[in-house]
């Protein structure tokens, strides 16, 4: 700390000054420069005088010049100012590098190719090195390609061998790096296959053929190892070219160095004196040989001092473990094919490690991995290489004492598909039989003799037990053993007994002989074991390819009704009681067939053991009963009827039975239909209980009824359960379910017709005018229907207008298609825009001998208009020619105004009348207005009256209240336009007819 | 030529394999199976189907090349060519798995042979040892 205005800064800065020449003096010879920071409390001031001259001051006391000085405040934004500090420093390193960089190109211009071959090479190691401290990766990259094609340009000789490629790979290395920084991927791996292969023949001497492996190992690791870095740092890599493909070829080279070394330096048993590698830690160049004259690997060598070195380096490449070396490789590759997606290739690489292991003793080790991987294979199917897998591991299970491993090896070898020869096999046949009675199995005569022994010395501890059983798991491997289970059927009745077939199958080329075999059966309330042997006196011994089948039967459980009962294993046992093996062959896996083994796969005879389909499971069901239920009823249901079902039960079991119980439940949930006992519908729940005796005898009946009434138009289904215990001593819970479906039809269809009071259909009322009402009713139902009563019960405004209302239809029994309709006469008492509701009418009805049923229809008709004026025609039904009648035409005005018509008769040839011809009437609001007209007929029949004709003046002051043409409507829709007229009445007329029919009599 | 050739079933199981030295078969089969992770990943759902059988090379090794073929029911074919053969076109390659396909529709079509069980017709183990020799 010296701030410009320190109290002491004198003393002070003869301390820094002293100390800068201290420093000085030991980089004494270096190409230095010395730069002095100050680090000050206060902030420097602008203009400082005071610092100005100290500064000056402290640069010639210390002999600087003043740009070495600089001034680090320790305050605030000290990362700031560290910062511009550091980007000084920055270019201080920039300028120095380049200096040296200047300097080394300068030497080479003295240089020429024939004499400083290896200069060049260094000159532009060096160049480039200065570079990438430079942080110029591009020019660092460019001096180290430079270095390595001048390094190519020497030629190569066994003496300079080691040498040139431990250069090469130092340059290989850092072009590799490079280029992975600038992002150049396939530039590198290029660079690095075209490295490899340039040295891959360049093996110097045939003696040290080791060290060119172990070269060749180390640069594929090392490049593994970068690229692996370089994909840490996001470098995407793919399937087919990542680190492990390296790794894997390193350990390809490791195990040619180890085979090599093996090969040359096996017999190599004494380390030379004197040392000829002695100061190979003190050398000035790398990969040179110690023992050479002047150490330059260029010199001709001295053929016994040449000797001496390589018998030295054979010695230590002897001391090196190579399995671990190897091993390691295949991990690191292992890894990277797992990330890569290659399960395959790793499985392959483990496999590798595990003969590695094997190779190296390490018999456990490569057990494990072995086994390991033998499932991942056997899924798969690839029997050669199962073959070959399980060869090696039932030697290592051999050499570690490994009996569960071995005899579970031994099954699997014995089958089939392995294709391993008879005389192994028949070796391993007897070794398992060696084993079961306790004896040390042979090994196999290949192996060295001494691994032999000592696997003798491990396998004696292990029989000396009293008594020993295990269990083997063999549910997955595809040993000389195969077993199938199947139940008899999928679903076995409560009171049969249940029928496991088990099918056994030996595959060994050799005969087998079990000692017992169970069956492991499980429900949700059994869990026993089942032994063939107890129950069947077949012997267990199986010879090549022979089938065996046993039954096993056994009583289910009754709690395990609608239960499964499922196989959970088939246990085989092999061997004496005092030393016992368990084969479990598990059922949970199933593998599911191919499409092509399921159509293709069934031919040859059905009972062969691959066509067996195997059956895990079964269901127990309640007994079948043979109770027999029988429905008495006339579907379909009609619409809102109390509908009667009667069930009969009849027992056609073979005992009487009890405890019975009838429910009905309706399988659709909604509630569109009730249930009852009674006529009543009293709604009840459901499931509803029938009334009904508990006991039963033997073909005995017993009847009960129910009634369902049915709202909307969805069948409906009924379900009978009937519950009972058969009386035959053992209490077995039988259930008889019935279902029935019940269509639901609608009896009748009702529509309506309008009519006015001249019988014309109308689509429109008017206000105060009366009109028909007719309900039109279609019958549907196929069984016929009586008509009990009918009646229509009109809404207001609408009210009927007859004194007395009758049903027309009541009594009337109709059948499907027929049509019955009545007439009701009604007057709507207000207008409405809208369709009027009329009224409800209501039918009651009933099915022959059926019970009485009462059906509400709305019935929907037609708006309501208003006008101010009615007209009525009173006239008598007929009159007689020649005879005078008189009619009378009533105008009512319901309005409260006034109404003035014009009117007029138009004159007929039938008539003769009187009356005004031509008129003019005003009508006083809510009176009437009668026009007297007497008629003398002239003509007999059905003869048109004369026509009223009605209009409103031309000058009329009253609104729009009424218009010509409603009045048109009106005349034609309330006055008849005929009447009947009968012949003159003659009183001798009827007493002619009575004579004639005397006559006639 | 080449010297193997293997047909992998759907579900991944050699169902035929054929080397010109039947001492290699072993090491072959290694290789074949590994080669099954390429096929598998080219095939995976992911990667946009590709309507062509053939697959191209699928590994590169130091001594071999292997080159892959997929029919539409997932049979896979597979050759195995020295990679120091240098004159063979990548369409001889093609034209040899066409044969293969060939070979293998016609032995299925076979009515004694199961689809699905490991091929061991000799007839067509003799057809296929001629068509990746190059003999025929």
């Amino acid at each position: 700390m010296i701030d410009w205005n320190d109290s002491s800064w004198i003393e002070k800065m003869i301390e820094c000054a002293s100390r800068v020449q201290s420093l000085r003096a030991t980089l004494e010879g270096r190409d230095t420069r010395i730069i002095v920071v100050l680090i000050q409390n206060n902030l420097p001031i602008p203009e400082d005088p005071l610092a100005a001259e100290r500064a000056i001051a402290l640069c010639s006391s210390c002999e600087l010049n003043s740009q070495s000085l600089y001034v680090l405040p320790h305050g605030q934004h000290l990362l700031g100012y560290t910062i511009r500090l550091e980007s000084a420093f920055f270019e201080f390193c920039q300028n120095y590098y380049q200096s040296l960089i200047k300097n080394i190109k300068q030497h080479k211009e003295h240089l020429n190719k024939s004499s400083h071959q290896y200069l060049y090479v260094r000159h532009q190691f060096k160049m480039a090195f200065l570079s990438e401290l430079r942080q110029d990766i591009q020019s660092a990259h460019k001096h180290y390609t430079l270095a390595y094609n001048n390094l190519l340009d020497i030629r190569i000789v066994d003496t300079n061998a080691l040498e040139i490629r431990t250069i090469a790979g130092f340059i290989n290395y850092k072009i590799c790096k490079l280029m992975f920084v600038l992002n150049l991927p396939r530039d590198a791996i290029s660079q690095f296959k075209s490295h490899i292969d340039k040295f891959k023949t360049r093996i110097g001497f045939q003696e040290l053929v080791f060290e060119h492996y172990a070269w060749l190992s180390k640069q594929l690791e090392i490049f593994a190892d970068i690229f692996d870095d370089a994909v840490k740092h996001e470098l995407p890599a793919l399937q087919t070219q990542h680190p492990g493909i390296y790794y894997e070829q390193a350990a390809q080279y490791a195990i040619a160095r180890k085979n090599s070394c093996q090969d040359l330096c096996s017999k190599i048993i004494a380390y030379p004196s004197p040392d000829p590698l002695e100061g190979i830690d003190k050398m000035e160049f790398f990969a040179q040989r110690p023992w050479r004259p002047g150490k330059i690997a260029a010199e001709p060598p001295e053929p016994v001092v040449e000797a001496n070195g390589i018998q030295a380096l054979q010695f230590l490449e002897n001391q090196i473990n190579h399995s671990g070396i190897i091993i390691s490789l295949y991990g690191l590759a292992i890894a990277q094919y797992k990330i890569y997606k290659c399960p395959r290739t790793r499985r392959h690489l483990i496999l590798k490690m595990a003969e590695e292991c094997y190779d190296s003793k390490d018999f456990g080790k490569a057990l494990t991995l072995f086994t390991h991987m033998l499932s991942d294979y056997r899924q798969e199917k690839w029997w050669v290489i199962i073959s070959n897998i399980l060869e090696k591991a039932i030697k290592c299970a051999f050499l570690t004492a490994n009996v569960q491993d071995y005899i579970h090896l031994a099954f699997e070898i014995l089958g089939s598909l392995i294709s391993i020869s008879s005389e192994d096999k028949k070796r391993i046949y007897e070794n398992l039989n060696r084993i079961l009675k306790k004896q040390i199995p042979f090994g196999d005569p290949k192996l060295p003799h001494d691994i032999l022994q000592n696997a003798i010395i491990l396998w004696q501890p292990v029989f000396n037990v009293d008594a020993s059983a295990f269990t083997l798991d063999m549910t997955n491997i595809t040993s000389c053993i195969e077993t199938k289970v199947r139940f008899a059927k999928p679903t076995f009745e409560m009171d049969q007994n249940v029928i496991l077939e088990l099918f056994v199958k030996s595959f060994c080329p050799f005969p087998l002989t079990f000692s017992d075999i169970t069956v492991k059966i499980n429900s949700p309330n059994i869990n026993s074991e089942f032994s063939i042997q107890k129950s069947e006196d077949t012997s267990l011994v199986f010879h090549p390819n022979e089938v065996k089948k046993y039954n096993i039967e056994f009583e289910s459980n009754p709690n395990d009704i609608n239960k499964e009962v499922q196989v959970e294993w088939v246990n085989i046992q092999i061997g004496k009681p005092d030393y016992l093996v368990n084969l479990k062959f598990g059922t949970q896996i199933t593998q599911s067939e191919t499409i092509e083994k399921k159509y293709f796969h069934n031919y040859g005879k059905v009972h062969e053991f691959k066509n067996i389909k195997p059956l895990y499971n079964a269901v127990i069901v309640p007994r079948n009963s043979k109770i027999k239920i029988k429905f008495e009823h006339a579907p379909p249901i009609l619409l809102e009827e109390c509908y009667k079902i009667n069930i009969s039960i009849t027992n056609e079991e073979l005992n009487n039975i009890k405890d019975m119980k009838v429910e009905v439940h309706s399988e659709n949930t909604n509630t569109n239909a009730q249930f009852s006992l009674s006529t009543s519908m009293k709604a009840e729940k459901l499931p509803l209980l029938l009334p009904t005796p508990s006991d039963l005898t033997v073909n005995a009946t017993v009847t009960s009824s129910l009634y369902v009434k049915v709202t909307t138009l969805q069948s409906c289904n009924l379900n009978v359960k009937i519950t009972y215990i058969l009386d035959n001593g053992k209490p077995i819970i039988s259930i008889k379910n019935e279902l029935v479906t019940l269509p639901v039809c609608q009896p009748f269809e009702v529509s309506t017709a309008y009519f006015s009071i001249l019988m014309q259909e109308i689509q429109k009322f008017y206000a105060g005018e009366e009109f028909g009402v007719m309900p039109i009713v279609k019958y549907n139902s196929p069984w016929p229907i009586q008509i009990e009563n009918t009646s229509v019960d009109f809404m207001p405004p609408i009210r009927s207008v007859e004194s007395k209302v009758q049903s027309h239809l009541a009594g009337c029994s109709f059948n499907t298609e027929e049509i019955g309709t009545e007439l009701f006469l009604a007057i709507s008492e207000k207008m409405s825009d809208q369709n009027m509701v009329i009224g409800d009418y209501t039918i009651t009805w009933k099915r022959e001998n059926g019970l009485t049923a009462v059906t509400k229809v709305t019935l929907h008709g037609h708006h309501c208009d208003w006008i101010p004026l009615n007209l009525k025609l009173i006239a008598p039904a007929h009159g007689y020619v020649r005879t005078p009648l008189i009619i009378e035409y009533h105008l009512i005005n319901h309005s409260s105004h006034l109404v003035q018509l014009d009117g007029g008769m138009e004159t007929s040839k039938a008539f003769m009348y009187s009356g005004y011809r031509q008129f003019s009437v005003s009508i006083l609001p809510n009176s009437t207005k009668i026009l007297q007209y007497n008629l003398y007929p002239l003509m007999a029949g059905s003869v048109t009256l004369p026509r009223i004709i009605l209009s409103i003046p031309e000058n009329s002051t009253d609104g729009p209240a009424l218009r010509q043409d409603q009045l048109n409507q009106l005349i034609d829709r309330n006055i008849p336009q005929e009447i009947f007229i009968m012949p003159q009445s003659n009183t001798e007329l009827p007493e002619m007819i009575r004579n004639q029919l005397e006559v006639v009599s | 030529m080449a010297v193997c050739a293997a047909i992998v079933g759907k579900d991944n199981s050699p169902k035929f394999f054929c080397c010109v030295n039947p001492d290699e078969e072993l090491n072959f089969q290694y290789k074949v199976l590994s080669s099954l992770d390429i096929i598998e990943e080219k095939l995976s759902p992911g990667i946009k189907p590709n309507t062509e059988m053939y697959l191209g090379i699928l590994y590169s090794l130091e001594n071999w090349k292997i080159y892959g073929y997929v029919t539409n029911t997932k049979i896979k074919f597979i050759i195995v060519v020295d990679s120091s053969n240098l004159t063979l076109r990548d369409n001889e390659i093609r034209s040899m798995f066409r044969k293969i396909h060939a070979e293998y529709a016609d032995m299925v079509s076979n009515p004694f042979y199961i689809p699905g069980e490991p091929i061991t017709s000799k007839t067509f183990t003799c057809s296929i040892k001629n068509i990746i020799t190059g003999t025929v």
